[in-house]
Order: structure tokens, then sequence, then C-alpha cells
């Protein structure tokens, strides 16, 4: 069907996008899982380099003997601490690479939507079947889910890049502070949204169109039957 | 419900709706589909949307979650400066939503709007953050672009000022846009709904070009080589609104304000009170690396005392700091410190000199033309009914700063509210709703004073006799505060001070009472208990403030009771140093001194304003006494105490009129004649005539039991005969030729 062409084109990208989202989605979240166990290290770091601090060296015999003990102890203290922020940083790039991956599909599935959105009719876009949202609803969701990204690596590296060695305090409350930023965002969101697609997805072949077993339309049916 | 069938609910309006808690920061504006389709509009495709309260947004179409027509939708993120904050709700035209074409941009500039706590930072990390925001955003020039709250970062908005091709109307960022950071700030825009200032116009002009001139004529300035002022002391009392002058000024400057309130300062561990200061001087450079700013001390007495005295060194470390970063503050641009204070004289004397404070700007409490400009701003949002007089109202509240003017209007608002319910909608507010808010409303600056009275009002009519020394009084207090204009006309000058001498129990305090009543203005008597205390000075201390508060309420009557008792007097006095000398001293230096404290100006310094405000530079002191004979000489004469009036014992009539008064409520009976009462009381004063009249009528009781319905004539005579008259004719003549006797002694001599 000639007026069915570009609808099909949009729904093959999206059909191709989604299955990216969902497997960029894992590895988002067990980066941030890995990141959580590194920020907790991190903050019993800081809890030592603190206790540590806080110690009056010189007034217990027992530490006597050993000389430089303190400026020792600190070096050793901040090279861990120096190797953890090294791993957050790696996980920080996977996170950036999420981020990217998401965000260049997104754009192509709407690149497609603007080189077919002169034919495409209002109606069509708007009508969603059982099987499937409609191609507004999805495409707005696609924009979604690349803010969220986008917004959630942003919130991330800011709270990195802001740790500082004279700062214990905020140091040790980083672990909070993380899942402060999941707990902020609408965590399910992704997954959320993948499932309402999960239909549109396992349906086979391309020419599943608009699938309309709506009441209304009739003449549609006969088109998907084809 | 079918959504895309037939015509529009409403053909051509949608009604705004606050937008979706989901949509916040996406730029997307919900239309239904119908409106999609009339519109053109493809999913995502710019909008130019025009809003009800003026301004525009530029959003993003995309069809409403509920297929439903007839409503719009929007996030004002990028819009026309201030109009995101209008945008709530309202009806809109389909025809203000506009689609535009929107072409790939090459080149953005932004001018980014720093949130306070960032700092100063590097513009690469604000370039990130305009990239990660404008990111797949159509944008116009023109607009600012909000950033979310929730989202970290050093940037709070970001004005589009051009590029290239020019997004006008519009055009979108893609990844691949590089954008630059604007070399000079956009237009400032006046934010609406800016709080006028009644009458401190002079101040705001002081103010005002100590912000403008640097920006203005930065070239001029250095060419002479000036460092231009940088700090300015507000002085004056509570409530005459420097607060809101220097909000005002800076607003209108586009200065940034960083006002601090000094008490917020103060730490409770030794160092922290410096610490918080150095951030708060810190911050305000911050501010003022980017444009104008202006930091604001409120209440900075507190911060500042007097340095010295025992146990104040934590508070003069805290003075210390302030004045080293006042003058460390030359080295920078553009921070103006105003400092605000309602007791100036508690300031340590270093901060008040050129380079730290070098300007104080006094603003004393509203004369009546202020008052009146002051009354116009309030009452111009409110409903009032056009019979209202602002100039009779006032005239009427002298004493009152702009604090006590805007609880008198919301009080007279609440009156009018109350009175009319049933027309609730649309109350307005009448004269006499403001008369009630009078009587409740006191000025503040009259709450803490001295000797305040409450008097009970008394007619002229209710004092029997006496009538040249009520025109006397008349003329010598009534006139000249009731018609200054014609007294300015004649080239008379207002009479200071006035001595009522007489016998006592002759009517001298009930004359003040009924002057008081007359003249409507601030009354304030003093008596020994009022100024005598056990510490040294501190009865002087008592008369010079409540002098001071009688300026501050002008016109005031100061009415000084039995004052032979208060003041003692040089020339008769015994042993030299007395309390009450001291005291009389303070007085004649309040009646006739060199002038009046800086603190305490009012209006301008200049004279221009003098005839209209002849009314309000009135202070007069009324003093009474029965032994004028021990009154220091200085006090007597004129300049000081210019009038003295005596109030003789009442002649045959006067006696008869008090007479009259004092039996108005007295049933009696039809045989009394009082004019042969009148006549056999020579000698009695109207204390001792009011004392025959009750006498009588307890006579009356006595006799009749008590049923008593009248009081008869053969009462009176009973009481005639108890009752003795208190003056003597001895007495009387001493009274009538104290001051004829002086002057003949100098005739003699």
């Amino acid at each position: 069907m000639a007026q069915d062409q570009p609808l099909l084109a949009v729904q093959v990208a999206l059909r191709k996008c989604f299955p990216v989202v969902e497997e960029q989605q894992a590895l988002w979240q067990s980066t941030l899982q890995g990141c959580s166990s590194l920020l907790s290290s991190l903050s019993s770091l800081a809890e030592q380099l603190q206790a540590a601090q806080n110690l009056r060296f010189e007034d217990v015999p027992a530490l006597r003997p050993f000389p430089e003990l303190q400026e020792r102890l600190r070096r050793k203290q901040l090279e861990a601490g120096d190797i953890v922020l090294d791993k957050l940083a790696e996980r920080l790039a996977t996170l950036l690479k999420v981020r990217d991956t998401v965000s260049s599909h997104v754009e192509r599935v709407f690149q497609t939507y603007e080189q077919h959105s002169a034919a495409l009719d209002v109606d069509a876009v708007l009508q969603p079947s059982v099987v499937s949202p409609s191609v507004a609803d999805m495409l707005e969701w696609l924009q979604d889910i690349d803010r969220h990204y986008r917004r959630s690596y942003l919130k991330r590296k800011y709270l990195l890049s802001s740790i500082h060695w004279g700062d214990l305090a905020s140091i040790q409350a980083l672990p909070n502070a993380w899942d402060q930023i999941s707990e902020d965002e609408c965590q399910t969101l992704v997954s959320d949204i993948l499932v309402s697609v999960s239909f549109f997805l396992e349906e086979p072949g391309s020419c599943a169109v608009s699938g309309d077993l709506g009441p209304c339309s009739g003449a549609a049916l006969s088109a998907v039957s084809k | 419900m079918a959504p895309d069938s037939g015509p529009f609910p409403d053909e051509q309006f949608l009604k705004l709706l606050p937008v979706d808690p989901r949509d916040r920061d996406t730029q997307r504006c919900r239309l239904g589909p119908a409106a999609l389709r009339s519109l053109g509009a493809r999913l995502g495709s710019p909008l130019r949307i025009s809003l009800p309260a003026g301004g525009c947004c530029l959003c993003t179409a995309w069809p409403r979650r509920d297929g439903a027509d007839g409503f719009v939708q929007l996030d004002p993120q990028c819009a026309s400066p201030g109009a995101a904050a209008a945008a709530a709700t309202g009806r809109i035209s389909l025809d203000s939503l506009q689609p535009v074409p929107c072409p790939p941009l090459r080149r953005l500039a932004v001018w980014p709007v720093l949130r306070p706590q960032a700092g100063a930072p590097n513009p690469a990390a604000v370039l990130e953050v305009a990239h990660e925001l404008l990111r797949n955003r159509p944008v116009s020039r023109g607009h600012v672009v909000a950033a979310p709250p929730g989202v970290p970062g050093p940037v709070a908005a970001l004005h589009v000022v051009g590029g290239t091709p020019d997004p006008e109307p519009a055009g979108l960022v893609t990844p691949r846009t590089c954008i630059t950071l604007g070399d000079r700030p956009p237009p400032q825009v006046e934010p609406p709904g800016e709080v006028a200032l009644g009458g401190l116009s002079e101040t705001a002009d002081t103010l005002r070009e100590l912000l403008r001139l640097p920006l203005r004529y930065p070239l001029a300035l250095a060419a002479l080589g000036l460092a231009v002022p940088r700090g300015v002391l507000l002085a004056g009392p509570p409530g005459v609104g420097k607060t809101q002058l220097v909000r005002s000024v800076a607003r209108e400057a586009g200065a940034e304000l960083l006002a601090v309130s000094a008490p917020a300062l103060q730490g409770a561990r030794p160092g922290e009170t410096e610490e918080n200061v150095r951030r708060v001087f810190q911050r305000a450079r911050e501010l003022a690396s980017r444009g104008p700013s202006l930091l604001f001390l409120d209440e900075v007495d507190a911060l500042c005392p007097r340095r010295g005295g025992r146990g104040r060194v934590p508070e003069s470390r805290v003075v210390a700091q302030v004045l080293t970063l006042l003058d460390g503050i030359h080295g920078d641009r553009e921070v103006v410190v105003v400092g605000a204070t309602n007791r100036p004289d508690e300031l340590d004397p270093a901060l008040r000199r050129p380079g730290r404070f070098d300007r104080e700007v006094v603003i004393g409490t509203p004369t009546l033309k202020q008052r009146e400009a002051i009354l116009q701003v309030i009452t111009s949002k409110m409903p009032i009914s056009s019979h209202i007089d602002l100039g009779l109202l006032a005239e009427m509240t002298v004493g009152y700063v702009g604090a006590d003017l805007t609880a008198l209007c919301r009080e007279a608002a609440m009156c009018a509210l109350l009175k009319h319910e049933e027309n609730q909608d649309a109350p307005t507010i009448e004269e006499t709703d403001f008369l009630d808010a009078l009587k409740k409303i006191q000025p503040s600056s009259f709450r803490s004073s001295i000797g305040l009275m409450d008097i009970k009002p008394v007619a002229w009519e209710q004092i029997g006799g006496l009538e040249d020394v009520k025109l006397k009084l008349k003329q010598c207090v009534e006139w000249p505060l009731k018609f200054p204009q014609e007294f300015a006309r004649m080239g008379l000058k207002q009479p200071k001070g006035l001595l009522l001498y007489g016998p006592p129990g002759c009517a001298k305090t009930s004359l003040v009472r009924a002057l008081a009543t007359s003249c409507h203005c601030s009354f304030v008597s003093v008596s020994g208990a009022d100024l005598f205390s056990p510490y040294v000075g501190d009865s002087e201390k008592v008369l010079s403030q409540v002098f001071r508060q009688a300026r501050a309420n002008t016109p005031a009557l100061v009415f000084l009771d039995e004052i032979d008792s208060v003041l003692g007097s040089r020339s008769v006095g015994t042993l030299g140093c007395d309390a009450r000398e001291r005291v009389l001293s303070v007085l004649l230096n309040e009646l006739d001194g060199v002038g009046v404290r800086t603190v305490e100006r009012r209006g301008r310094k200049s004279d221009q304003q003098e005839y209209q405000e002849i009314l309000n530079r009135n202070v007069m002191i009324v003093v009474a006494t029965n032994r004028p004979d021990v009154l220091d000489d200085a006090l007597l004469r004129p300049g000081r105490l210019d009038k003295m009036i005596y109030v003789p014992p009442p002649d045959q009539e006067g006696r008869l009129s008090i007479l009259k008064v004092c039996t108005n409520n007295m049933p009696i009976g039809p045989d009394v004649s009082l004019e042969k009462l009148a006549a056999e009381t020579c000698l009695f004063s109207g204390a001792d005539l009011r004392n025959l009249c009750k006498e009588a009528a307890l006579f009356a009781l006595q006799e009749d039991g008590l049923e008593a319905a009248t009081v008869r004539q053969e009462h009176f005579r009973e009481s005639l005969r108890i009752v003795k008259p208190s003056l003597s004719r001895k007495g009387l003549t001493l009274y009538e030729n104290l001051f004829k006797k002086g002057l003949s002694n100098l005739e003699d001599n």
C-alpha cells in the first residue's frame, strides 16, 4: 500500500532501535551496580583517612618506633583511593558510551521520521493498535529515554567530579548521594517503556502496520491481512 | 468521545492548562489532534506561541496523551525573558500558535546566567553544560532557555544571543552546532510587577548614581583618576523603607543584589562570624566580576558595634574584619556596599569614613508630601473610592512611616471587607474605613514612646469662663498649627513655648487637655515620674528622648505639668550640681538649641521644601505651674517660653459658667440660683466649685436618703459652710504682680 510505506519505514526503524535500547539498558544497570561497590569502598577509605587524621600518633607509645607513620599511611590510603577513582572513571566512560549509543540510534529514528513525515497522516501516526502503541507515543518515549540517559549521566559525572580528598565528609556520603540520584530519577522509566513495546517488537515481519483491530477501521484490517 | 471528529468545542480558543509533570523541561506543547492537523504540525515540529500574559515561547508540537481537543499544555522552557513565570493558565487563541521553520544551526552564541553558588567557572564547563542543555532543541533569538532545577552545573539559564543562520524565528541546535559564549549580556528586561517606592526618590537617586556611574562613564572616571564611592550607610528609624529602597534600586539598575542580614552572620564558635563575613564578601566579589552588584548589610549595627569596652574582644575582631574587607574591596570593581541601620551612633566610628561608608544617607520619618506619595503607591492597587482625599489622609498620619501606612491601608481594606460582606466580590474602600483604621494603627515610632497620653477629649465649651485665656491659647497654639501658611505670610515665627501659671485648681491642666483635643496633634505629657531615675544622667537622656520623639511626630505638643518640681532654678537653687538643674539645661537646649541632630533630618537638607513642610516642623512645649516665682530666668525669656499666660481664678461670670458645667449632670431643684451662688463664692477656684457641688449632692443624699431626687438650695448653703475657698487675696496679688514687678524693677534701675 503506497500510503503505508512511510509508516512502515518508521516502524522498521523503531523496531531496530528498541532492542538496542534494551541491550544498552542492561549494560547501564550492571555498570551502575559496579559503581556502587566502588563508591562504598571509596567511602570506607575516606573513613580510614579521617580516623588517621584524628589520631595523635605521638601519643600512642606503640606507634612511636615507626618513623613518619602518619605520612606513609596517608600516602598509602590516597594511592588506594586513586586506584578506585581510576576504576570509577572507566565505569563512567562505559556509561558515556551507553548514552552516546542510545542517542545515535534515537537520532536515526527521528531522521527516518523526518524524511517520511511529509507523507504521513496525523491520524495514522496517532492511532495505536492492540499490539502496538502509536508511532507518536513511541517516538516520544525514545526522546524521553534519550533525555533520561543524558541527564542521569550528567548528574553522575558532576558528582564524581566533585570528589576531592580535602573534603572527606562528602566522600563518605558518596554512596548515599549516588543512590539518591537513582531514586530522584524515574528508575523504571526505560524498563516500563520496553515492556510497553514488547508486543510490538515480537510481532513478526515488517508488514504489521498500524494493525488495527479497532472497531472503526475495517478497511485497514484488510490491508493488514494482505 | 471521538476526539478528532467535528469542529473545536470552542472554535478559536484553547484552554491553557498547567504543564504535565512528566513533560517538565521537555519544551513540549501538548495539543489535541484537531489542532495538530489544522496547524499542519508534525511530531516535534517547533511552534512559536504567543502567551496571553505577554511574551512568547518556542515549543515542539506533540499530541495529547488523552487525545482531547480544546486544551493546550506547554512547557515554557525556551521563552522570552519573564514569560516563563507568566505562563500559568488562561485561554489562548489558536492563531497565536504558529508553526515556524527551524533550520539546523551551524553556530550559536549564548549568554549564560550562572547559578549564585557556582563561583567563577571556566568557560569550557559552561560550554559543556550549554551543549547538553540545548541539544536537539529549537531556540529563538532573544529567548531564554532555563536549566531545570534538578540538573547540576553552574548554569541557571542561557540567553540566546545570535547565531548562523540567524535563529529568528527559530533554529535547531544539533550535536554539530558550534556553541560560543556571547561577549556582551543581552539587554536587560524590566521584570514586571515592580514595587514602586513612594517618596524616596531623592535617596534612591543617590544610590542609583553610585551604581550606575561606573557603568555609564567608565572612561570619564578613569580619565579623572577617580575611585567612585563604593559605600553608603542608610540611617533612619525602623520602617521607613531602607531595605525596600535598596532592593528596588538594585532591581532597577539591573545590579545583582546580595542581601545579608548582619545577625545571620553571627556564629557560635570563635572565628566563625569572621569566616561568614569573609565568605559573604567573597561571594559579592564573584558576583561583581560578572556585572554590577550590590552587597547589602541589613542591621549593620549588630555586626559592627562600637569597639572597646571590656568583654567585647570577639566583636572587635568582627569589626576589624569588616573594615579590612571594605578597604580591600576597592581593588575590585563594581561591589557597592550598602549598610542599613536605625542606630547609626552605635556603629564603630572607623566604619564611617570615606573609603568605607563614603556617604551617609539619612532617611527620616516621611514628610507630608512623602506620605502622600507613599499612600498613592500603596493604594494604587486597592479599589478605593474616588472620594478619598489622600492629601488629607497624609495630613492626618503625622509620624507614620511607610510600614505604618501599609498597615493602615491593610486595616482599612479589612474594615471594608468586614463591613460590606454582601458585596465581597468588589469591595470599595471608603473614607470611613480609613478613619476606623486610623484609630487602630498607631505610628510605630510612638509605640515605645515616653509620656504618650490617651487623653479624654475635652471641648473648649466644657471649661467654664476664662474666655480671654482660651482665646490666647488658641492664638498661640492652635492657629500656628492649623494655619501655618497665614503665619508664614505675616512673617511670624511660630512660638516655641508657653507657660501657664496661676493658682492651683484653676483649670490649667484642663485647658491643656482641651488644647490637645482641638489641635489634633501628637500629645506627650511628661511628669517627674517619667524623668527621674536613680542613675546619673538618665533623666536628661529621657527628656531629650521625649523631644526627639516629639520631633519625629510633629506637630506635637509636649506638656510638662508642675514644672517647678521637675526643673530646679539655677538662680534660686542651693547646692551646685543637682539632677534638676541638669534637666533644666537639657530643656533649655532642646527649646533653643543650635540645631537638631543629623539623624533626625527629614526630607531634604535644603530649604526648598520649607514652605510646604512648615506644618511639620513644629514642636510646641506647654508648661504649667502654680509657682512661677521659682522658675529659672533663662527659661522665661522669649524664644524659649515666649508666652506667659496667667490663668486667673474665675470671676463671677466664670464661676457661674463653671457651676453650670459642674451641675450639668446633677438634678438640681428649681429653687437653686446658680447666679447667687456664683456671687457668693468669691475666691473659689474651679476645683473648689466642683467640690462644692459634690458636697451639696452628698448632703442631698444624706438628708433625703438614697431616694433623693433633687439637690436643693439648702444643700448648697450647707456645703458652702463647709467648703472654704482655697485661694487668698494675698496669694492672688502675688501672682498678678509677679511679672509686672520684674518689669518695674528694671525700670527703677
